[in-house]
């Protein structure tokens, strides 16, 4: 993600200075306006827009903070916006721990669901909330009028700047390859989970103090509050200003507040040009209005920093051997891993060959923990892996890389170096020179033999029989899920039952 | 009945796109409208709309794919969630500038009131609802288990590359899959149109209880959909009959968060053969 | 004798059965899907070219396709899978169901089981029927063998071979190069995309170098 950058940062100040030197109550109530709803869409940004998560409770973590602020008001004056802030922080906690592990078209429903008893308990829970009618009242010891306004924009341009500066560089890399890639930010050690809980309990956050500031303004809290329409406005206006872009959420609440005002003779139509709007942003510049403006000055894209191999590789601390022990693997009734054993151990290279269906990548994904074994024991040194979550095993040192890049504008090179990066001390290399010129071949035989100096291990899976001779120490050989043969690379290549296996002569190789 | 055909009508679309529409509810809403003003123009009765109704939102259906579903095949999921919602906002929008945000009546099947029928009182419309609804059910089993075209229709949902090696024109099939949940959808509205209203607020609803129905009933299995909305229909008339309208909500949504948090793979898991 | 295919170096005649051989990674799918349509790159079929021809109808112009994984419709029957691939009218589409069936014995015995619940060599039977519905010209096969009981393949290259008898050209891509070898007439050797060697099968397989070769050492050539 880009700096904020001097033009933003200007933009980004001029409306709260403006409208209290300059512009009346109504105004200034305006502007107040815009930096409610970029507040909420700043929060929404974090889930949706840094971590693609389908996210459709914002507009109900909205309202409860508007009725927790309205509620406690009157007795706790200012400390009603802290309250707001739990009032929503609490539930997105209960709901983002419960379903940390979803896929993203149920993760979607559990938030419909938040949002829908959110709303519910709105509309008919008079003792509490009044019901229909809502809530008044209670403004008396809020912050009202240019101090209000004041106050929403302090945390607003904070949050903004703290956004930018934290999404710039590492973060806003590994956010991208939790939302593009979740398997490969799992085997560089990302706990997608964890994440996901972060971003929504502080985005939640966001919104209920969004949601406070919105009732201290308005003077009324009523169910409109906790509908799907303010969900809607949330995310159409996201969108409309760029949902990754630091300014983003500003821009959009800027045109979700002026919009019904410049279009008044329209009357409901404006939601009506919004939406469209959104749709052809969505189609035709996913960067949003944002982008597009950064586009028109010429500021150029952000290309995301592509990994680079560190130039001094130093010695890692950590486990000495990799002992993989009668491993099995069965899909269905079939056994793709026949029971394997072997080891891996610092300072060696061991190239890991067989024809296809020889069960390679399951050993591969077995290891790094993306699709556990079934039976068999997999160790670093003393320490049973087996049974560890993918991003745990990646943090006791394992990394992989994939035959076919998960990211786009990944090549092998470049996810070759974001492994390296990672300090992991067994390498386990998914066909790295599939497509590779000869003159890249040299170039990964030459790097591989820098790591293996400096003390990695490394396990490499790849059909060029060639280039494992050059520079493997031991060649392991698998067919139908089992090892055929291990040994010195001349020796494993003559062996007939490996010849056979690739020729497909040997129908008795088990 | 008519939720089991918004059900149907969404799962239907979800495995021939593999994208959830969130602009169906508000598909159901407009065929709800086009009964409203298609009666009052045309002064037709309930049953000769049905038809009229189902072809016009069939059209929207198709409609609704080429501007929000199909260009963006090739994207992140992101980009559909919020296309079919802005569809969505968009339609729901068009309808209260159009019609006015107040609800409205559609035309009944049979006749207001209720009848006799050996003692027992039936509703005309409640009856007409499931006669009507049941015919639909057993015409798209019928089509899809049944004629040449649901079996493409199905092989396309089962494994699109594979289907192009084939010969089926994949597209022609996602698209015609798309007209038919919008005239399932739209029909839907109709039927509800007479007791429970029209209006334009009511798509959020609707697409709810279809994604709720699809997500218990595992997600694609088009048999576990319409049990699932069966299931979720007697679930809240019961809870309804003894604690109120807003129980039964309440309850069907707590329920669904529970079975979310205990089994993440969804109630019967995914369907065998389902391509992701 | 016009080829019935043509895609770069390669060309395929009627009655043929070309072996295409190479290790994984070697190219064979990509070279498929190109001849598909899946992939862009210039492809005659049966003297025209088909370059601008989407697949469907590269597919109903000849052309039958055994993929990797067989790919059998899970969730049809096992006369749904072969009914929803013919292009042909209600009754004559009845009656080469029928044909098929009566082809395919293995098949013809549990016509209305779901296909997921088939073993694998019952799968990959029904694979090729399903590809041979609009009977085609032109059959590709990828990796047909991948872990079937030896009595299968047996059945299955039999088969092949009695369809080129009958006139129809036959793409064989496969690792196991000796199997294929059996059945071919021709065989292209791929190794990183690119045809590194060609000839009778007669002559690779009497070649000791061709496990070199396969492996994807070709330093020789």
């Amino acid at each position: 993600m880009r700096a904020l950058g001097a033009f933003w940062f200007t933009v980004l100040l001029l409306p709260p200075i403006m409208a209290l030197a300059v512009l009346e109550p109504f105004g200034q109530r305006m502007v107040a306006l815009v930096g409610i709803y970029a507040l909420m869409g700043l929060g929404y940004q974090l889930v949706f827009g840094q971590l693609g998560a389908l996210n459709l409770a914002q507009g109900a973590l909205f309202g409860l903070g508007a009725y927790a602020a309205a509620l406690t008001a009157p007795a706790l004056g200012g400390l009603a916006l802290a309250v707001a802030i739990l009032a929503a922080a609490i539930p997105a906690a209960i709901v983002a721990a419960a379903t940390l592990r979803l896929q993203s078209h149920y993760f979607a429903l559990a938030t419909l669901a938040l949002a829908s008893i959110a709303n519910l308990l709105a509309v008919h829970g008079e003792g509490l909330t009044g019901g229909a009618n809502g809530l008044t009242g209670f403004t008396a010891s809020l912050p009202r009028g240019p101090l209000l306004l004041a106050m929403v924009w302090i945390c607003l341009i904070a949050g903004v700047l703290l956004y930018a500066h934290l999404f710039r560089g590492g973060l806003g890399e590994k956010a991208r390859l939790l939302r593009q890639a979740p398997l490969v930010a799992a085997t560089l050690g990302v706990d997608g989970g964890r994440w996901r809980l972060a971003a929504f309990v502080v985005g939640g956050g966001l919104a209920g103090l969004a949601g406070a500031f919105s009732a201290a303004v308005s003077g009324v809290v009523s169910p409109e509050a906790t509908g799907f329409s303010v969900m809607v406005l949330c995310l159409t206006s996201v969108v409309l200003g760029g949902a990754r872009h630091p300014m983003g959420a500003v821009l959009g609440a800027a045109i979700a507040v002026c919009l019904p005002e410049l279009l008044r003779d329209l009357q409901g139509a404006w939601l009506l040009a919004y939406a469209v709007a959104t749709l052809a942003v969505v189609r035709w510049a996913p960067e949003g209005l944002a982008g597009l403006l950064d586009g028109l000055r010429g500021a150029g894209v952000e290309e995301p920093s592509t990994p680079v191999l560190p130039e001094t590789l130093p010695p890692i601390a950590g486990a000495q051997r990799l002992t993989i022990e009668s491993v099995v693997k069965r899909f269905g009734g079939v056994e793709a891993l026949a029971g394997v054993s072997f080891t891996v151990e610092r300072g060696e290279i061991v190239g890991l060959i067989g024809p296809n269906g020889s069960g390679k990548t399951t050993l591969l994904n077995a290891i790094s923990g993306l699709e556990p074994a079934d039976a068999g024991t997999i160790g670093l040194d003393d320490r049973p892996i087996e049974r560890l979550a993918a991003h745990l095993i990646a943090r006791a040192g394992v990394g992989r890389t994939f035959q076919t890049p998960m990211l786009e504008g990944d090549t092998h090179r470049i996810e070759l170096a974001r492994v390296v990066s990672t300090g992991a001390a067994f390498l386990l290399l998914d066909e790295p020179a599939a497509g590779a010129t000869d003159l890249e071949r040299d170039q990964l035989a030459l790097l591989l033999r820098r790591l293996r100096e400096s003390g990695r291990a490394i396990l490499i899976v790849d059909h060029d029989i060639e280039l494992l001779t050059r520079i493997c120490g031991r060649l392991v050989c698998l067919d139908r899920g089992r090892v055929i043969a291990a040994g010195r690379p001349a020796e494993v290549r003559a062996d007939a039952r490996v010849r056979a296996s690739f020729l497909g002569l040997a129908e008795a190789a088990a | 009945m008519a939720y089991a055909l918004v059900a149907l009508g969404f799962v239907l679309a979800l495995n021939a796109s593999g994208a959830v529409n969130f602009a169906h509810g508000d598909l159901v809403v407009l065929g709800g409208a086009t009964a409203v003003v298609g009666g009052l123009w045309s002064g037709l009765a309930g049953p000769l709309l049905l038809p009229l109704v189902a072809l016009a939102l069939g059209a929207a259906g198709i409609v609704a794919a080429r501007v929000a579903i199909l260009p963006l095949a090739a994207r992140p999921p992101e980009a559909t969630f919020v296309a079919t919602i802005a569809l969505a906002a968009i339609i729901e929008q068009g309808l209260t500038v159009t019609m006015g945000a107040a609800p409205r009546t559609a035309p009944s099947l049979l006749g207001s009131g209720s009848f006799d029928v050996a003692g027992l009182v039936l509703g005309r419309q409640p009856f007409a609802i499931v006669v009507v609804g049941a015919a639909l059910v057993a015409a798209v089993w019928f089509l899809l288990e049944r004629t040449q075209t649901g079996r493409r229709m199905r092989a396309v949902s089962s494994d699109r590359h594979m289907a192009h090696a084939v010969g089926i024109p994949v597209s022609r099939y996602i698209i015609l899959s798309l007209a038919l949940a919008g005239a399932l959808a739209g029909v839907a509205g109709l039927l509800l149109g007479h007791q429970f209203l029209v209006a334009p607020t009511q798509g959020a609803g609707h697409m709810l209880k279809a994604y709720i129905a699809v997500a218990l009933g595992g997600w694609g299995s088009v048999p576990g959909a319409l049990l699932a909305a069966l299931g979720i229909g007697a679930f809240e008339t019961f809870i309804s009959a003894g604690f109120g309208d807003a129980w039964a909500s309440a309850a069907l949504y707590i329920s669904v968060l529970v079975v979310l948090a205990v089994r993440p793979q969804g109630l019967f898991g995914e369907p065998l053969g389902r391509r992701a | 004798m016009s080829a019935v295919l043509e895609i770069g170096e390669l060309s395929v005649g009627a009655g043929e059965i070309v072996a295409v051989l190479g290790g994984n990674g070697a190219g064979k799918t990509s070279l498929l899907e190109t001849i598909l349509g899946f992939r862009s790159g210039r492809v005659s079929l049966f003297g025209r070219d088909v370059t601008s021809l989407v697949v469907e109808q590269r597919v109903l112009s000849g052309l039958g396709y055994v993929p990797e994984g067989r790919r059998v419709f899970a969730a049809l029957t096992v006369r749904e899978n072969l009914e929803a691939a013919c292009a042909l009218p209600a009754d004559q589409r009845r009656q080469r169901v029928g044909e098929m069936l009566a082809l395919f014995p293995m098949l013809a015995e549990r016509p209305q089981a779901r296909a997921w619940l088939l073993s694998g060599g019952q799968q990959q039977m029904l694979a090729l029927a399903r590809a041979l519905m609009n009977k085609p010209r032109l059959l590709l096969l990828d990796e047909p063998t991948l872990g079937l009981a030896p009595v299968v393949v047996a059945d299955l290259l039999r088969r092949l071979s009695a369809m080129a008898a009958d006139g129809t050209a036959i793409v064989l891509a496969e690792q196991r190069a000796a199997l294929a070898l059996g059945v071919a007439s021709r065989g292209v050797v791929l190794s990183r995309g690119r045809v590194v060697r060609h000839g009778t099968a007669a002559d690779l397989a009497a070649d000791p170098t061709l496990a070199d070769s396969m492996a994807g050492d070709d330093t020789e050539t």
